[in-house]
């Protein structure tokens, strides 16, 4: 990467572009790229990886803040209302009376144990179980008619987060910040914030750079743990350090004098110049205490004393963290609700497979208040205008209880997410499942078209935004994708 | 479709050219607009054929090597002069780290700078390829390729703990020079070739273990890990992108989806998983030693092994009911008992698990912790939060509070009341809240006792009817000594210790003999998916390999070895046009930074065309006239002047060629991950060099269902070994270096970024480990050098760099050091840009 830019700086074409640079080795090259559009390759100044970069096309967003439900949050206890279910419950699905799915059989069609309501001018029907988030009805734009490819939660996490089911791929958060870098220039570009009881099922993955440059992964850290190696041990006296980075910098800026116009020591230097803005900067905006009660009281923030309302108000800082960098300009948030850190199987995240009315009964609260907090406080500072948030889960589960259960399982074939925000239609539903909920038969959206959607709302062609890697033109959506136009505001 | 675009970039092609500023610019878009409306066999699907070496006139002394003459004919044509041979201390630095991955310690750089032989570089050449440090350097190259790690990947990421013998079969492999077409042949079928453990380059990748009874997933699972090895074979051996032609007729290479499921055949017999090896002679040797000792011992105490009364009733008219998954109760006439245990004889499969053992009185189940009763146990299944022996009698019941027995079909829990109660009956269960259908004890025995000396047998399974399912004894007899005399029964139970020592000797001698290598078996019908969708099977597809060279077809009924020897022997061909190209190209990518086709996984259409294809045609033919020598082939490089030159920078020459391609100079460029920790250590005098054997933890780990992995704050000397003997984790990177681009393992990879990030300098600068290692890198410093803080500086800079400073450097940093304190001094210098970077 750093070689082609030389290469190209130095020949003095004046493209600029590591695409450009990228078609001297390469044959067949635009045949790479089955939509026969010339490769976006960002210009990468290797001093400055975080620094703004220019889209394709006049951005309708910013930043991207996503929200991820994980486990598999029902859209049938959720946002999917189905009066047939309602009808026909316990009776068996028709047509499916033998259907096997990811852990065995399928009992009969069960209601939602909470209640649907309409709400808001739209009148959209939600559920019971998220009042908080129902009352934002009128500025949500539903999808109904999500579709994945696997039944299990890692290879779905991978999918929702990387656009693949297999590990290894880099995140949607590596791809926008390699594309477009960052807003502020002493904070990661991409943050991860996990859930307070731990990460999420597929870790890490959710967040990695894959074969992108490692300048381009998540960096996470929540309300409770900072990030890592951020400040030295307490030990270590403060004017020494800044005396040793001090020194450090004349005997780097001595060796790199000895490599004149080498940009990756240049650019080391100003990993330490970042790294000491970082220092001072993260423990700022991840210092909550400045935050006015009115504020913690929106949020959920400032109530504890039992297990739901502590987790709550643990989830609750989070959001509050992540609208403070979406305010500070970071480019990328992604904020976890479930993990599979302790408990497994839906004690700590959506997998509502056994118990679903209990299990729920503690993820709705959890993420209902403060979520919905998070965006009347991005709507009231006016992020929400330049920020698009994306709800999203794995995949949905079935409108039947599983066999001898009382819960649901793994389903993949219809489910939903939602956005808000920048760019995108309020109060409107997009594609439906099927009577029952089991299946996206209407205007089906697959989770390339929702990737698509995300980097479309970016200014970016996700069949333009490529990196070379083991062979291949590599995209965040394969081969695949169209952009939702109907969500579009 | 394809057609079009192609002639859409060299429309494009041919634009550019017209408007490239640069000679060099112009003739390289020159060549690649004639190649791409061309339909002439691509050149690396054409065989090797040796080049002729360019006659050059180079300046007196530059040309020493082959590789040389190729070198330079290539920058004469750009009108560039190569650079002269770096200084000596240069040299050793730059050897020592692209061989060896560790710097050269101060006093062998200054053995070699004043050695006066005129053969002092030839002779470190033949050192450093002796140095069995060699290959561990190596080996973490090739691990990168064939996407090596020892988890699962996905959700559950469980351990692989046999995995690391494939990782110390690649060190010996490169440490041996064993030639490449075997090294190739025996990680396709080196369980026929006498070297089982190789096959674990099959079994590398991730693989989901998380199974269901969905036969759509199951399908795409088994679908998804054959592609992953049949992937991996293609870009490993072959640089070709195989598994683009999953779903359809590769779009630039001449592979077709049926030849992709053919070479899908090949490999449809491996399965993921551990495989017992064939002992080595020594170690037969070994076990039949242990096991005539272990018969001796069993001999003896024969008359004592314990009868079996609780064999469950066969007589089914008046029997209890079979035991039961979810609940049991044993009802028995009421006995005055301070202690209760519970012995299980058998089990329905493992180790068995109790969720909650109740001991009732009449009214009240005196069994709780929360009564004062402690439990005791034979031990506990170790790992697992959720399994403890606390929970037995914790009044909660499930999986999830349960207590598993440390031993496969048996084990005992032991109850001590407060006071003597007057007991009634005992209920327990496997799992109450009826998901867990395992692990269920089939045989047992209560018995109660007043004090330890004197049990008492109320109930157990002899009056039940037989478990239905499977019911496994334990693998060895139990022995009861009740009765016996003290004298005997003291003889007899050192024999039984004796004995259980030996058996867990022999054990851990026979679980040496396994790998995570895959196992094999005999594959059905292989059928062509449309679309790569395993629901929609097409024609079925036998065996064999791709048309465009030497093609092997197979019957459909081959057996399963045969198969993979086939394909071994076809890829190690010296016929196949690219196995010896593509590892040429890859060897030459780690010692200058790039490939001379810098697109080391796809030499095919879609790939770089190299810098040098007549230098590469050379060396691959070389290798292979040369036995296949890897070694041959590094002296050959290392030997090199174009390898020996300076790395400085020169305008005149970077105005035509700032990536340094044409190798006017030898690029610098910056450590890997791995090499960054091990130099550190190095340096600081704290690097352990024990070789091989199972990885050290950088992580704790949580082993529940699905597996968590907390990096480690403070590391010892069993830490401190190279970190390609860490246990290889996928997902989750070390805390510290993992930022350095250090891959996972998820996917292959063929060439690592080599990124620059504000977290590397948070991790370098403020970590506990980098701080730990400046405090003793500044205390050897000390005790390696004179009290004057000059003295120190130079010694410092002599184990980081290798070097003296400059009066500059000196000055500034004695000032420093003396306000600060060396350890200031060493952090800063571990955290410095040269300490990180082959000059």
């Amino acid at each position: 990467m750093l070689d082609r830019r030389r290469f190209l700086g130095d020949v003095g074409l004046g493209l600029g572009s590591i695409a450009f640079a990228h078609l001297l080795g390469r044959q067949g090259l635009l045949g790479a790229n089955v939509a026969g559009k010339e490769p976006f390759r960002p210009a990468i100044d290797p001093g400055r990886p975080y620094a703004p970069r220019t889209p394709l096309f006049t951005p309708k967003a910013k930043n991207v803040l996503v929200i991820f439900c994980s486990g598999a949050c029902s859209h049938l206890d959720t946002f999917d209302y189905k009066p047939e279910l309602v009808r026909r419950h316990g009776q068996p699905m028709p047509g499916q009376e033998r259907l096997v799915t990811f852990q065995g059989e399928q009992g009969a069609l069960a209601r939602s144990p909470w209640d649907f309501k309409p709400r808001g001018q739209s009148g959209k029907m939600i559920s019971e179980l998220v009042p908080h988030l129902a009352a934002l009805a009128d500025d949500l734009c539903f999808i109904h008619s999500m579709q994945g490819k696997t039944n299990t939660h890692g290879p779905g996490e991978n999918f929702m987060s990387t656009g693949q089911t297999l590990d290894g791929f880099p995140s949607v958060g590596a791809w926008v910040s390699y594309a477009l870098g960052s807003e502020d220039q002493s904070l990661p570009a991409y943050v991860a914030i996990p859930d307070p009881r731990g990460k999420p099922q597929n870790s890490v993955n959710n967040w990695a750079p894959g074969f992108l440059p490692a300048a381009f992964q998540g960096t996470d850290f929540n309300a409770r743990n900072p990030i890592r190696n951020l400040a030295a041990p307490g030990s270590v006296d403060g004017r020494r350090d800044a005396a040793t980075r001090a020194f450090l910098q004349r005997i780097n800026e001595g060796h790199a004098s000895r490599f004149p116009g080498d940009g990756e020591l240049a650019a080391r230097i100003a990993s330490y110049e970042l790294a000491a803005r970082m220092q001072l900067a993260v423990p700022g905006v991840a210092d909550l205490s400045t935050e006015p009660a009115h504020i913690l009281r929106l949020y959920g923030a400032d109530e504890g004393g039992s297990h739901i309302l502590d987790t709550r108000a643990a989830y609750a800082r989070n959001c509050i963290l992540a609208r403070r960098l979406v305010e500070k300009g970071v480019r990328f948030v992604q904020l976890f609700n479930g993990a599979y850190q302790t408990g497994g199987e839906g004690v700590s995240n959506w997998d509502g497979h056994k118990d679903l009315l209990n299990q729920y009964s503690v993820h709705g609260p959890v993420l209902d208040k403060p979520t919905a907090g998070l965006l009347i406080d991005l709507k009231q500072r006016g992020l929400l205008d330049e920020t698009l948030v994306v709800w999203c889960t794995e995949f949905g589960r079935m409108p039947t209880f599983q066999k001898g259960s009382k819960g649901r399982d793994h389903n993949p074939s219809g489910f939903t997410c939602w956005l808000a925000g920048a760019g995108v239609r309020k109060g409107f539903s997009h594609g439906a499942t099927d009577d029952f909920g089991y299946k996206a038969v209407q205007d089906v959206v697959t989770v390339h078209d929702f990737h698509a959607t995300i980097l479309h709302l970016l200014g970016l062609d996700h069949e333009r935004l490529t990196y070379y890697h083991n062979g291949l033109e590599r995209r965040l959506t394969d081969v695949h994708g169209e952009v939702v136009r109907p969500v579009l505001a | 479709m394809k057609r079009e675009t192609t002639r859409l970039a060299a429309r494009m092609i041919a634009f550019l050219a017209r408007r490239a500023a640069s000679a060099l610019l112009a003739s390289l878009l020159a060549s690649q607009a004639s190649g791409a409306e061309t339909t002439a066999p691509h050149w690396a699907f054409q065989p090797v054929q040796r080049p002729a070496i360019p006659a050059i006139g180079g300046q007196p002394g530059t040309i020493v090597q082959p590789i040389d003459a190729f070198v330079q004919a290539r920058l004469a044509r750009e009108k560039i002069m190569p650079s002269p041979e770096a200084p000596r201390a240069t040299l050793i630095r730059r050897i020592s780290l692209v061989m060896l991955g560790v710097p050269p310690t101060p006093e062998e750089v200054a053995a070699f700078v004043q050695d006066p032989a005129p053969d002092a570089y030839e002779r470190l050449v033949e050192r450093v390829l002796e140095d069995p440090r060699m290959g561990e350097r190596w080996a973490r190259h090739w691990l990168d390729v064939v996407r090596f790690a020892e988890s699962n990947g996905f959700e559950t990421n469980r351990e692989r703990l046999a995995a690391w013998r494939y990782r110390d079969y690649v060190i010996a492999a490169f440490n041996q020079d064993k030639p490449y077409d075997q090294f190739v042949r025996e990680q396709v079928a080196g369980d026929a070739l006498g070297a089982p453990v190789a096959t674990g380059f099959l079994v590398g990748g991730p693989v989901d273990i998380v199974k269901s009874p969905d036969p759509a997933l199951t399908a795409q699972q088994r679908a998804d890990e054959l592609d992953d090895m049949v992937a991996t074979t293609g870009t490993a051996f072959l640089g070709l992108t195989l598994g683009c032609a999953r779903c359809h007729t590769h779009k630039f290479d001449p592979i077709t989806q049926s030849e992709y499921h053919g070479m899908v055949a090949l490999l449809s017999g491996v399965q993921h998983g551990d495989r017992e090896l064939p002992p080595a002679p020594q170690r037969v040797a070994q076990l039949a030693d242990l096991d005539a000792r272990i018969r001796a011992l069993e001999s003896g105490l024969a008359p004592h092994v314990a009868r079996d009364p609780e064999a469950p009733s066969t007589q089914a008219s008046n029997a209890r009911p079979p035991v039961d998954f979810a609940r049991n109760e044993d009802a028995f006439p009421p006995v005055e008992a301070r202690y209760l245990r519970f012995t299980v004889l058998a089990s329905s499969g493992g180790e068995p698990c109790i969720d909650e053992l109740e001991a009732w009185t009449g009214e009240r189940n005196v069994a709780l912790a929360s009564a004062g009763t402690v439990a005791s146990a034979s031990g506990t299944l170790p790992g697992h939060a959720i399994h403890q022996l606390a929970h037995i009698n914790d009044g909660k019941v499930g999986n999830a509070r349960s207590w598993i027995s440390h031993e496969p079909g048996r084990g005992w829990v032991q109850l001590e009341f407060k006071k003597p109660e007057r007991l009634q009956r005992v209920v327990w269960g496997r799992d109450r809240e009826g998901s867990f259908k395992d692990r269920l004890p089939t045989r047992y025995r209560i018995d109660v006792a007043l004090d330890t000396n004197r049990w008492q047998r109320v109930a157990g399974s002899a009056d039940r009817a037989p478990f239905p399912g499977n019911s496994q004894r334990p693998a060895t007899p139990t022995y009861d000594l009740a009765g016996l005399p003290a004298p005997e029964a003291e003889a007899a139970r050192r024999d039984i210790a004796a004995l259980d020592a030996l058996r867990q000797e022999r054990t851990r001698l026979a679980a040496n003999d396994k790998a995570y290598a895959g196992t094999f078996s005999q594959p059905g019908e292989t059928r062509r998916f449309h679309r790569g969708d395993p629901l929609q099977p097409r024609e079925a597809v036998a065996p064999g390999t791709l048309s465009v060279f030497h093609p092997i077809a197979l019957d459909a009924k081959t057996p399963e070895q045969e198969r993979r020897l086939a394909l071994a022997r076809w890829l190690s061909s010296p016929t196949n046009p690219l196995t010896a190209r593509v590892i040429v190209n890859r060897v030459w990518q780690h010692h200058f930074g790039t490939g001379i086709a810098d697109t080391p996984n796809d030499l095919g259409r879609n790939g770089a065309r190299p810098t040098h294809p007549d230098l590469l045609d050379w060396l691959a033919s070389e290798l292979v006239s040369e036995g296949w020598s890897l070694k041959q082939l590094h002296r050959r490089i290392l030997l090199s002047a174009t390898w020996r030159q300076s790395s400085a920078p020169r305008p005149e020459a970077q105005r035509v060629d700032a990536a340094s391609r044409l190798l006017w100079r030898f690029p610098p460029r910056r450590l890997e991950a791995e090499a960054i920790r091990d130099s550190i250590l190095a340096i600081c005098g704290n690097l352990n060099p024990e070789p091989g054997g199972p990885g050290f933890y950088l992580h704790d780990v949580d082993r529940e269902n699905v597996y968590h992995y907390h990096p480690k704050e403070r590391f010892g000397p069993a830490e401190s070994r190279r970190m390609v003997y860490a246990f290889k984790v996928r997902m989750e990177q070390d805390a510290i270096f993992g930022s350095f681009d250090c891959p996972d393992g998820s996917l292959v990879t063929p060439r690592r970024s080599a990124s620059t990030t504000p977290l590397q300098a948070l991790n370098l600068f403020n970590s506990r480990f980098v701080l730990d290692q400046s405090a003793t890198f500044a205390a050897r410093v000390e005790r390696e050098s004179g009290p004057a803080p000059a003295d120190r500086v130079r010694r410092a800079w002599a184990l980081a760099y290798q070097r003296a400073p400059d009066d500059a450097e000196l000055r500034d940093a004695t000032g420093f050091a003396e306000a600060h304190g060396t350890a200031a001094l060493c952090r800063a210098l571990l955290n410095s840009s040269e300490l990180l970077f082959i000059p």
